[in-house]
């Protein structure tokens, strides 16, 4: 394989089109949001850039505790936050950096942070994802950065579109170090066994559900054809690995272009009917009442129990870790078909973020602790094990990223990513999700009556104003 | 005239003071929260979003989109459904039997009798979170004991979270809940004199006669006093439930606690859940009411 100049490509990959993508999205948000209401609109914005213990960027010195605060279930990194830690107390003296790791679901971390920063007991730097920003700032909850960013060299090296995907209502809220991007994987040898060849490639939505269904017929014991994730227990999951792509595959959109949600919709009826096949014995019942089904349908993908299953780029660094050589042999990937066999895609988005609390007190100190951690050389080495594109350009040149054709693949498919509106009714329009389609799945309802039950939970989370069906 | 009602004072005054430490707690975490909840409840306070930073008054409107929710129905059936199967007939009807049945063995000097109450007492000595999982070992489709168990005789598995959720989550919550009210009856049954029963005997009534006329009398109070608290703490509970189904699969055993507690920690919708809690409140309230009226009708 020829030198592959990662920069080149990232910037390739995150095109022009994608930036405008995000901002006509971004644009939708701000004029949809309450205006001339004072400050209901403006987000509220804790520091003065002039000074004070507020938010003078960088420059000055760094004293007192450092509180950060973050989840990781998987482990991979607490190494890299201690060496960042241990970074801005080498750099500044008087500095103290006090880690708060938490082991436990990223769902769970949300909640319990949600009720810290409602309180006054904030942590000064946080790590949840970036598509909560725009519910995150509408709360107060976060600071903005554009004044840390415009004095940071390094954010030079972070393309447009991947500033835009942490951009609302015009500042930036928070740094990602790697991007999200999904995968349709599929087991080569459950499918060889059932016919099929191992570079199999769906020509349309209708393969997937073929290929599961020759899968079944192949009657291999101890192999589900299919995980399609629904309902609450999916978590987004249920929206961002199954819900969101299926309806764009069939051409349908979440938003119109008012900003409208769109409930009820031929889009809609049409993925509400592939649930039904789906969960007509090719996906497994147990997705709907499991606790955290992911956890073991990804176990059952990664040791050839499962066939298909459509997951998270990072998903495959779990496998990669357990059995690389199995995993490069057996896992096939690909990108999500879609209805007529035209131009496949994926689901971007801008990963998981650190942020700022607006009501830190040692603002100045969390922002060294973002520098330190979003250092090119961690960016590209945690990537590496935790399989994400690189959020800064110049971390893919990491030689242990570069090296992996698994992550040059990955970040080559974010060119034919789409992305999920950065609005924050999105965690609301995903539980919408949930409810519709665990009613088809567990069999309740049929795909034209959960389509117009969709609208009806739209109406009942965002309001009627807020909501439309096509 | 003027000292016995000095006195009456006086003793008025003891019996204050003594109220008075009970009633601080109360206030403290049970009125204080509850009118915290009934405040909320006419806003669209959220834990995120605009609403976190600026929360309003918004009159009956959460009321509106509850009694609006085609979902709340669902909530409340499931609510009954689990009431009426795990509290009246499982806790109860169970308990009592079970309260009976060691009763008879204990006055006889049977052999496992301790052992069987130390069998019951175990399951409600652990935390709720603990039987959840205890079940969740049992049910569990992929590693659960009982798949595991059909898997060695050669069966096939069986869904049985997504098949019968509902009398999943009632079977065992009558696991974790009978041991309390058997307790109960056990000490009410220890209370009745032996002689009544001797002189039924003599008199020629058979043991279903003996529990009719005289068992049964005597534990009413009792009874209805047991029968208050476990359907309220029934009504009132979800974290077995959350655990073994988190209300799926499609709510079909999402009940009122548990839909209050996804609403409000959730969907972070605070004012919304606490709208929930408020009416979950009152039906408790109105519950209390009848229970009492009932007994002392009765007593």
């Amino acid at each position: 394989m020829e030198e592959v100049h990662m920069d080149e490509l990232i910037r390739q990959a995150i095109s022009r089109r994608h930036f405008l993508q995000f901002a006509a999205a971004s644009a939708v948000v701000v004029a949809c949001s309450p205006s001339g209401t004072g400050t209901t609109a403006s987000p509220p914005t804790g520091s003065t850039p002039a000074g004070g213990s507020g938010g003078a960027p960088s420059g000055g010195t760094v004293t007192g505790t450092i509180n950060v605060s973050y989840p990781d279930e998987a482990g991979l990194k607490p190494k890299y936050v201690e060496q960042a830690a241990a970074a801005v107390k080498s750099q500044f003296s008087g500095a103290d950096v006090k880690i708060d790791l938490q082991k436990i679901g990223d769902d769970d971390y949300y909640t319990k942070l949600l009720l810290r920063l409602d309180s006054n007991d904030v942590p000064d730097v946080f790590h949840v994802g970036g598509s909560l920003i725009g519910e995150l700032a509408d709360a107060g909850y976060i600071e903005p950065l554009d004044d840390y960013v415009s004095q940071w060299a390094d954010w030079s090296q972070y393309p447009d579109a991947v500033r835009s995907g942490v951009t609302y209502k015009g500042s930036v809220w928070a740094i990602p170090y790697g991007l999200d991007m999904r995968w349709l994987y599929y087991r080569k040898d459950d499918l060889q066994k059932a016919g099929l060849t191992a570079d199999w490639q769906p020509a349309n939505v209708q393969g997937i559900l073929d290929a599961a269904t020759a899968v079944k017929n192949a009657k291999e014991p101890n192999v589900l054809p299919y995980a399609l994730y629904a309902g609450p227990a999916g978590s987004s999951g249920t929206a961002d690995h199954a819900f969101v792509p299926l309806l764009w595959a069939y051409g349908g959109e979440l938003q119109d272009q008012s900003g409208k949600w769109i409930g009820d919709s031929p889009a809609t009826k049409k993925v509400m009917a592939y649930y039904q096949k789906a969960y007509d014995g090719l996906s497994p019942k147990e997705i709907l009442t499991s606790t955290k089904p992911w956890t073991a349908m990804r176990e059952k993908l990664g040791n050839g129990q499962l066939a298909l299953l459509f997951e998270g780029g990072w998903v495959y660094g779990g496998w990669a870790t357990a059995d690389k050589a199995g995993t490069e042999q057996h896992v096939g990937y690909n990108l999500h078909p879609t209805e007529s066999g035209g131009p496949s895609f994926t689901i971007g988005g801008p990963g998981t973020c650190w942020y700022i609390s607006a009501k830190s007190p040692n603002k100045p100190g969390a922002w060294e602790f973002i520098k330190a951690f979003n250092t090119a050389d961690i960016v590209g080495k945690l990537n590496a094990e935790d399989p994400h594109p690189v959020a800064r350009a110049d971390a893919a040149d990491v030689a242990e990223f570069k090296s992996s054709p698994y992550l040059v693949a990955s970040t080559a498919a974010l060119a034919k990513a789409k992305f999920v509106p950065p609005d924050p009714s999105y965690s609301k329009v995903i539980e919408a999700i949930q409810k519709s389609t665990a009613r088809v799945a567990a069999g309740e309802l049929g795909p034209d009556d959960a389509a117009k039950r969709y609208t009806d939970d739209l109406t009942q989370a965002l309001g009627a104003d807020k909501v439309t069906s096509l | 005239v003027v000292s016995a009602r000095r006195r009456r004072f006086a003793r008025n005054r003891l019996y204050l003071a003594g109220l008075s430490p009970a009633a601080f707690l109360l206030a403290l975490f049970f009125v204080g929260p509850a009118l915290w909840a009934l405040a909320s409840s006419f806003t669209n306070r959220a834990l995120v979003g605009l609403d976190a930073a600026n929360p309003r008054f918004v009159g009956f409107d959460n009321y509106a989109r509850l009694f609006g929710d085609p979902d709340f129905l669902r909530v409340i059936l499931n609510s009954v459904i689990f009431v009426i199967g795990s509290a009246i007939i499982g806790q109860f009807v169970l308990g009592l039997a079970l309260a009976l049945l060691l009763d008879y063995a204990q006055r006889r000097g049977f052999l496992a009798t301790n052992l069987v109450y130390a069998a019951v007492l175990l399951a409600w000595v652990n935390p709720t979170i603990i039987a959840g999982f205890l079940w969740v070992a049992m049910f569990d489709f992929y590693n659960g004991s009982l798949n595991t168990g059909l898997h060695v005789v050669g069966l096939d598995p069986v869904n049985w979270l997504g098949q019968g959720p509902m009398l999943a989550v009632i079977i065992a919550n009558i696991w974790r809940g009978t041991a309390f009210t058997m307790l109960i009856f056990l000490g009410a049954l220890r209370t009745i004199p032996t002689d009544i029963y001797e002189a039924a005997r003599v008199d020629g009534a058979g043991a279903l006669r003996r529990f009719w006329d005289h068992t049964l009398p005597i534990l009413r109070p009792i009874a209805a006093l047991t029968l208050l608290s476990v359907t309220m703490a029934t009504f009132g509970t979800f974290i077995l439930i959350q655990t073994l189904t988190n209300g799926g699969p499609a709510f079909q055993t999402e009940v009122i606690a548990l839909y209050a507690f996804h609403e409000a920690f959730q969907s972070h919708a605070v004012g919304y859940g606490s709208t929930i809690a408020v009416v979950m409140l009152a039906l408790n309230l109105s519950f209390a009411i009848v229970f009492l009226r009932w007994s002392r009708a009765r007593a």
